[in-house]
C-alpha cells in the first residue's frame, strides 16, 4: 500500500471523526454566528434612531426646516437645525464633528447644497431632501470625498487578520490535541505498526486543515452575505483577490503552526502537559496577532510590517492584512510565500524527526533534544 | 517465516536485547517467555519497526523485513490502545484499510471478526462505552482483521477472565491451524504450556532456550521423581546425597535427580524400605525448566 494512501486514510479519519463530532458544529456555529453579529451590529447602531445636527447656512425657504423637522420625526429621526452664519464655519463644524450635515442656500436664490464630512448618515440626506417641494434641485459636496473601496478594505483587513488566527489557532489546537489523545491512549502503537510516523502527522494536518478550510469559506460567505444584505458594504472589485489571499495565507499558517503543535504535543504524555509543552508557539502566534492589528494595521506600508512580511511565523496574519489595503507590492507576497513555505519545509524535517522520536515515548514529558536524538538514524 | 538473529538494543545503559535470535514457523503456536524486563516486548517493538534496533536483523520469508511485509502482520501491543471515541466497526475497518484491504473488504472482514468475537451487538457503539473484557476482544480484532500472516501478541492474556482465555485460546489455536505463525508472550506458563506447541524463553536480553516444549524438557539433565512408601516415613531417604528433596509429606517425597539416574537402583531401595505406593519419574514442567534457566 502505498504512502499516499496511508495518509489519505489518516485524514479521512479525522475529517470523519471530527467533522462528525459537536466540537466542529459548535465551533462552526459560534464563529458564524459572531462573524455575522460583528458586521449586523456595528450597522444597526450606525443607522438606529439618533440626533442629528442640521446646519442652516444662508437664507433657507420659509417653512423649510419645519418641514425637515417634522418629516425626522415621522422616520424615527431628532434632526436639530441651527443656523450657521457662513459656509466656512459650517465646514470647519462639519470637519470637528459637531455638525452631522449642513444645508447651504446661495444668497442669489440658485440651487441650495447639501454638505457632508464624508459619507453622511444617508437617512438624513433622505429627510432633508424630501421636505423640498416642489421636486428637489440640491447640489451634493462631500468635504473629504469617501471611498467605499477604502472602507471595506479596512474593514477586510481588519475582519481578516481575525479569522485567521481564529482559524489557524483552533485547528492548530486540534492537531496538538489530537497528537496527545493518540499518545495518552496507547492507539499509536497500533497506528505506527503500519503508518509511517511522519505520514500519521500529515495526514492528521491535512484532514483537520480541511476542516479549517471548510470552516474558513463558510465565515467567509457569511461575512460577505451579512455585509451585502445589510448594506454595510458593496463588494469592492478586490474581494475575490482578499478571499484569495485569506485562503492561502491560511493553509500556510496552518501547516506551519499545526505542524509546531503536532510536534510539541508529542513531547507531552499527557493533556495536561499539552498546554504548557504548546507554550512558546502560542506566544509567537499572539505576538504575531497583536503585531498585526496593532501596528500593521495603522501603517501597512511602514518598515516594521515590511519586515515582518518576511518573518514566516507573523507573515500568514500581516501579507493578508497589508493585501487587502493594498499596500504590498506583488514581489513581497510571492516572496513571503516562498520564504514560508521554505519554514514549513525545515520546521518539518526538524519536527518531523522530533516527533518520530517522542510520540513512541511514555512517561514524563520529553525535552526536545532526546526526542531529537532517539529518533536518530530515523531523521 | 520470521527470522530474528543476533538482535541487540540498548537505552541508554540499559542492554534490552543482547544478540537475541529466535524464528517464528508458519501454523506454529510459539510462546516467548522471559521475567519483567527481559526483552520480549523490545523484540516485539523492534518487529513493528517501533523501536530501532543497534544491530541484528529480522527477515520475513528470507528478505529483510520492511513497511510492506508488516501490512501483512497483526500485533496488539503490551500498552492497549485504541481510539476511545470511534465506533467499534469504524475503528477495525480503519486500521483493516490501513493494512491494505479496500474499504468493501475491509467492512466485510470488520463484521465477520466482530461476528467471531461476539462482538456483532456493539459494532455502532464507542469503544469507551464497552467494558474493559470487550475493549480486549476489539483489540485483539484490531490486530486480526486484515487476517494476517504473522500475529505477535504481547501479554494476550493479561487482564482475561477465564471465558476470555478459552475465547482467546480458540482463536489462536484456529489461527495456527489456517497457517498463521503466531507468537505472544506470557507470564502464565501453565497457559502456555497448555496452549503452545513451541517456546522462546528471553533472559536479560538473550535466548537461554528454544524449541518444543515436550523436546525442551526432555532436553533437561534433571528430572521429578515421586516416591511414596507406605509407613516408612522417609526413613529411607536418610544419608542418600544423590537425591535432593523439594518437598516431604508423611510417607511422600518430591525428589529432583539427575536425568541419568540409575532409576532401578532407587527403586530396590525404596522397595526394601516398604511398600513402594507412587513411583513417578517426571522431566520438568515448564514452570520448573523456566526457573531452571532464567535462574542459572
Amino acid at each position: 500500500m502505498s504512502r499516499r494512501r496511508a495518509i489519505w486514510l489518516v485524514a479521512r479519519r479525522e475529517l470523519l471523526e471530527r467533522g462528525r463530532s459537536r466540537a466542529f458544529a459548535l465551533s462552526l456555529v459560534v464563529s458564524v454566528g459572531l462573524i455575522v453579529a460583528g458586521i449586523i451590529v456595528p450597522s444597526l447602531i450606525s443607522s438606529g434612531p439618533g440626533t442629528e445636527r442640521l446646519g442652516i447656512v444662508g437664507p433657507a425657504p420659509v417653512g423649510l426646516v419645519d418641514g425637515i423637522e417634522a418629516t425626522a420625526r415621522q422616520a424615527g429621526l431628532t434632526i436639530v437645525a441651527e443656523p450657521v452664519p457662513d459656509l466656512p464655519a459650517a465646514e470647519t463644524r462639519l470637519t470637528d464633528g459637531t455638525l452631522d450635515a449642513a444645508l447651504a442656500f446661495p444668497p442669489d436664490g440658485s440651487i441650495p447644497t447639501y454638505v457632508v464630512k464624508t459619507r453622511g448618515n444617508a437617512l438624513l440626506q433622505q429627510v432633508v431632501v424630501a421636505s423640498f417641494s416642489p421636486a428637489p434641485q440640491i447640489g451634493f459636496r462631500e468635504l473629504q470625498p469617501s471611498d467605499p473601496n477604502r472602507d471595506t478594505s479596512f474593514l477586510f483587513a481588519n475582519v481578516g487578520v481575525i479569522l485567521l488566527f481564529i482559524s489557524i489557532f483552533t485547528f492548530g489546537t486540534w492537531v496538538l490535541t489530537g497528537v496527545v489523545e493518540e499518545k495518552q491512549s496507547r492507539v499509536v502503537e497500533v497506528v505506527l505498526s503500519t503508518v509511517e510516523a511522519r505520514d500519521l502527522l500529515i495526514g492528521k494536518v491535512l484532514g483537520i486543515g480541511i476542516l479549517g478550510l471548510v470552516q474558513l469559506v463558510v465565515m467567509i460567505t457569511a461575512g460577505l452575505v451579512a455585509g451585502t444584505t445589510t448594506g454595510r458594504f458593496s463588494l469592492p472589485p478586490t474581494t475575490g483577490a482578499s478571499v484569495t489571499m485569506l485562503l492561502l495565507w491560511f493553509i500556510l499558517g496552518y501547516v506551519f503552526y499545526s505542524t509546531a503543535l503536532g510536534v510539541l504535543g508529542a513531547l507531552a504524555s499527557r493533556m495536561e502537559e499539552a498546554s504548557n509543552a504548546s507554550s512558546p508557539v502560542s506566544f509567537i502566534a499572539m505576538a504575531g496577532y497583536f503585531f498585526s492589528l496593532l501596528v500593521a494595521l495603522n501603517d501597512p506600508a511602514g518598515t516594521a510590517a515590511r519586515i515582518a512580511t518576511f518573518v514566516p511565523p507573523v507573515a500568514p496574519m500581516v501579507v493578508p492584512l497589508r493585501a487587502a489595503l493594498g499596500a504590498i507590492e506583488p514581489w513581497e507576497v510571492v516572496g513571503s510565500a516562498i520564504l514560508m513555505c521554505a519554514a514549513i519545509w525545515v520546521l518539518f524535517v526538524v519536527g518531523g524527526r522530533i516527533y518520530t522520536g517522542a510520540v513512541l515515548q511514555t512517561g514524563a514529558r520529553m525535552r526536545l533534544r532526546d526526542a531529537w536524538r532517539t529518533s536518530g538514524r530515523a531523521g | 517465516m520470521l527470522e530474528i538473529s543476533d538482535l541487540s538494543k540498548r537505552y541508554g545503559p540499559v542492554v534490552a536485547l543482547d544478540g537475541a535470535t529466535l524464528a517464528v514457523r508458519p501454523g506454529r503456536l510459539v510462546g516467548f517467555l522471559g521475567p519483567n524486563g527481559a526483552g520480549k516486548t523490545t523484540t516485539m517493538r523492534c518487529i513493528f519497526g517501533l523501536a530501532r534496533p543497534d544491530r541484528g536483523s529480522i527477515t520475513w520469508q528470507g528478505a529483510p523485513i520492511d513497511r510492506a511485509h508488516r501490512l501483512r502482520f497483526g500485533y496488539m501491543p503490551e500498552q492497549r490502545g485504541l481510539y476511545p471515541r470511534m465506533k467499534v466497526a469504524d475503528q477495525l475497518s480503519y486500521f483493516a484499510q490501513q493494512h491494505g484491504m479496500p474499504s468493501g473488504a475491509a467492512k466485510a472482514a470488520t463484521s465477520r471478526w466482530l461476528d467471531a468475537l461476539g462482538l456483532a451487538d456493539r459494532s455502532g457503539a464507542r469503544l469507551e462505552a464497552l467494558s474493559h473484557g470487550n475493549q480486549q476482544r476489539v483489540q485483539l480484532g484490531a490486530a486480526l482483521v486484515h487476517d494476517p500472516e504473522l500475529l505477535v501478541l504481547d501479554e494476550p492474556f493479561s487482564g482475561l477472565d477465564p471465558l476470555g482465555i478459552a475465547t482467546m485460546t480458540a482463536i489462536l489455536r484456529e489461527r495456527a491451524g489456517a497457517g498463521v505463525g503466531v507468537v505472544f508472550s506470557s507470564h502464565q506458563l501453565d497457559l502456555v504450556e497448555d496452549v503452545c506447541e513451541d517456546v522462546v524463553i528471553i533472559n536479560r536480553g538473550r535466548i537461554v532456550a528454544a524449541g518444543g516444549i515436550d523436546e525442551l524438557r526432555s532436553a533437561s539433565d534433571r528430572r521429578h521423581l515421586e516416591v511414596e512408601v507406605t509407613g516408612n516415613g522417609n526413613a529411607w531417604l536418610a544419608g542418600r546425597t544423590d537425591l535432593t528433596v523439594m518437598e516431604r509429606a508423611g510417607d511422600f517425597a518430591r525428589l529432583l535427580v539427575p536425568a541419568d539416574l540409575d532409576l532401578g537402583a532407587v527403586l530396590a531401595a525404596a522397595s526394601a524400605a516398604g511398600p513402594v505406593a507412587r513411583f513417578s519419574f517426571q522431566p520438568p514442567t515448564l514452570s520448573e525448566l523456566f526457573m531452571e534457566v532464567v535462574q542459572s
